[in-house]
């Protein structure tokens, strides 16, 4: 596809986004959009997660480790004087004194978590394997202890609260949108070229000039920079959580609609964050029992659980690299496939 | 995507409306969000259950201004992304006029400010929180006692029955619950005169308390320990700790009010102590002596805690309420909860004092003898904390 037919087949794509978010809230219920917010906001998070783990093939358990980080930056930011006040009232003065908005808060957030995976990537991103898998998880735990003992600042284990509900269907979608693109643009280049020739064969990659650790980082860090966005999005559409919400549980949900998507493609990513958010929505209002009049089933709480998971083994079996595999949605016939 | 996996997917959602759409006139339907799945499931099941029995007692009695009650039940996973779904599920697309739910804070407020900001009063039978419905807004109130009362009330209970002096204070820091527990429970034993010996945390899900244990036995001896726990760890910890020698009485709160308890710790639960909402016995009070049977009749269990008979008694207050608001609008049913005086609860009195949405109430002290629960005592505390 050439460069003026990308650049238009974007420019269409972000126009049906824009009017599809435009109209939705009138079609359906405040309740649907919540699920297409929750949908958004789990986009962004495991597009990003995919940058690193899929197309580097450095497997991060660290991911939500970002997001909390993201979270909490942007609560503490966005939180009101008055909240600052009685929430955390030992925050130090060039912190209390400031009330940032939504978009500001929420690029800062990001960028400490950019700060934050130079930092740690730099010695973590020269390990592979399941080295990596297991540093990363690492600082995962550091991130949660941190959180858990800086109580002037997190107020420790209770639940970080009253951060303004600002996560708006607009909101939530123009970042998804945001980070599709940034994402395609990154992958489908050079820089992108290098992370799969990194992934498949890294002495290979060495042999023909390609440094390991820069393209490792880079992606580690551009995911991290999304992980803090995200994480902000998150804060700002429940408006309080705790260290518990970003920990293994979240982990684990992220990297299955990653894993049930395809690793290797960012249309997978948004696949499997819509299969899953979809089967779940699904499965939890069927278990609350049907009734056709003639016969009914009784509610059956957790089997939601039992199914997805039962789902889940069998794409695993039956499609082992995900739905979407290596593979990208194009715009059917007038743009070709992208193949890794 | 396959088409049959199109044709799956296509079938369940299909089905998912279905089940939305089905939906009676001539009731009044009263959302009832609980986690009865998940790390809470052990206190929130037993709440559902005591409340669908009131329900039936209610309904079997002709119902609510000539109506049929019925509750719009969501299992919401222990998971506050779930939760959020659910609240604008039940007032976006069930549209129910009040709704009650929950034994803990961070649940309550994941749904809060959807109810708050949508006008429709929420009741938390089993969330103690005392510092919910300032964090949350008018429309949050709770049909239990604060933190602030039971840790006051273990406080005075350690100082007085157990008579300790000296308290070693372990806590879980993983949550706000057990936090403030701990928080409350030292400002009120220090304030009558006891002193702190020291103090140790742990994280909800650990599963050896090595370190802890040792501290506790290398400093001095402490007369109790108070372990401010959630329901899923007490029985370990007390295990490993008789394992380990220490036999001086564990106080704790609500949190250890589940046969995990008993179950867990077997032998080791004996000698220990804590502050709830009701002594579930056949040999309690005529109300929940009532309850118990019933219970049982309906179950075929005996009720797990007390949270069971939080559920059945935050639904006998709703409909109270809607009773005396005369209607089904949510901002009368709030007024009428907000002027609730005296309502003959079985988990004791239920008034709302003017402004304050926690209400006034006794607390029950259980302790473990043999294996098996007794009445401690029931506590009124005379110095409470301030949320």
């Amino acid at each position: 596809m050439s460069r003026a037919a990308a650049f238009v087949a974007t420019i269409v794509a972000v126009a049906v986004v824009a009017g599809l978010v435009a109209i939705l809230p009138q079609l359906v219920n405040d309740y649907i959009v919540r699920v297409v917010i929750v949908m958004c906001i789990s986009g962004v998070l495991v597009a990003s997660m995919g940058l690193g783990n899929g197309f580097t093939g450095v497997f991060s358990l660290g991911h939500v480790g970002f997001v909390a980080v993201g979270a909490y930056v942007s609560g503490i930011l966005s939180l009101s004087q008055a909240a600052k006040h009685s929430y955390l009232p030992d925050l130090p003065g060039w912190l209390s004194g400031i009330t940032l908005p939504f978009l500001p808060a929420t690029i800062v957030a990001g960028l400490v978590c950019v700060v934050l995976a130079l930092v740690v990537g730099a010695p973590l991103m020269r390990l592979s394997g399941y080295f990596v898998s297991v540093a990363t998880l690492g600082f995962l735990i550091i991130v949660n202890v941190v959180l858990i003992n800086a109580v002037d600042f997190t107020r420790g284990a209770r639940t970080f609260t009253g951060v303004p509900l600002e996560t708006t269907l607009r909101w939530a979608a123009g970042w998804l949108v945001v980070t599709v693109i940034v994402l395609a643009r990154v992958v489908y280049s050079p820089t992108g070229r290098r992370y799969l020739s990194v992934r498949e064969d890294v002495i290979a990659a060495r042999a023909v000039g390609i440094k390991v650790l820069p393209a490792r980082l880079s992606a580690f860090t551009l995911g991290a920079f999304f992980a803090g966005v995200g994480g902000s999005l998150y804060g700002h559409y429940l408006g309080s959580f705790s260290p518990a919400s970003f920990y293994m549980a979240y982990t684990f949900a992220l990297i299955s609609m990653l894993v049930i998507g395809g690793m290797q493609s960012i249309s997978g990513a948004l696949v499997g964050v819509v299969v899953v958010t979809v089967l779940s929505e699904v499965l939890r209002n069927l278990e609350r029992g049907l009734d056709f009049g003639a016969f009914a089933i009784p509610p059956l709480y957790g089997a939601s659980q039992i199914v997805l998971g039962i789902i889940f083994i069998l794409i695993m079996i039956f499609r082992p690299s995900g739905i979407m595999g290596d593979r990208e949605f194009g715009l059917g016939r007038f743009v070709k496939r992208k193949r890794a | 995507m396959r088409p049959e996996m199109r044709f799956a997917i296509g079938l369940a959602l299909a089905a998912g409306l279905a089940t939305s759409a089905y939906a009676a006139d001539d009731t009044i339907k009263i959302g009832a969000p609980f986690n009865v799945t998940g790390a809470l499931s052990s206190l929130d099941a037993p709440a559902l259950n005591g409340a669908k029995l009131k329900l039936k007692e209610i309904n079997d009695a002709g119902g609510v201004l000539g109506k049929k009650l019925e509750l719009v039940i969501y299992d919401t996973k222990t998971d506050p992304t779930v939760i959020a779904s659910v609240a604008s599920q039940l007032i976006n697309q069930d549209k129910v006029p009040v709704a009650f739910g929950f034994t803990d804070s961070d649940s309550v407020l994941a749904l809060g400010p959807i109810f708050q900001q949508a006008g429709v009063p929420f009741i938390t039978p089993g969330a103690t929180s005392p510092k919910l419905p300032e964090q949350i807004g008018d429309q949050v109130f709770l049909a239990c006692f604060g933190d602030n009362v039971q840790a006051a009330a273990g406080a005075e209970f350690v100082a007085g029955k157990l008579a300790g002096k000296n308290v070693y204070l372990l806590r879980d820091n993983s949550t706000e619950y057990t936090t403030l527990l701990a928080k409350y429970f030292e400002e009120a034993f220090t304030h009558n005169g006891g002193t702190i010996i020291g103090r140790d945390d742990y994280k909800s899900g650990d599963k050896t308390f090595t370190a802890q244990i040792t501290k506790i036995k290398a400093g001095a001896k402490p007369d109790v320990v108070y372990v401010s726990a959630m329901p899923d760890d007490i029985g370990l910890i007390v295990k490993q700790m008789r394992q380990a020698g220490i036999t001086q009485p564990i106080v704790g709160g609500d949190g250890y009010d589940t046969p995990l308890l008993t179950q867990v710790g077997g032998k080791a639960s004996n000698d220990v102590y804590y502050s709830t909402h009701a002594y579930m016995a056949a040999d309690s009070t005529p109300g929940i002596q009532k309850f118990y049977t019933d219970y049982k009749a309906a179950y075929g269990m005996d009720p797990e805690n007390a949270f069971a008979a939080l559920g059945y008694d935050t639904l006998g207050l709703i409909a109270d309420a809607i009773t005396r608001a005369g209607s089904t609008d949510p901002a009368k049913i709030r007024d009428a909860i907000a002027a609730t005086d005296g309502f003959a609860g079985i988990t004791g009195s239920i008034t709302f004092p003017k402004d304050v949405r926690v209400p006034a109430k006794t607390v029950t002290m259980i302790g473990v003898k043999d294996e098996k629960l007794f009445l401690a005592g029931e506590v009124k505390p005379t110095f409470i904390p301030a949320p």
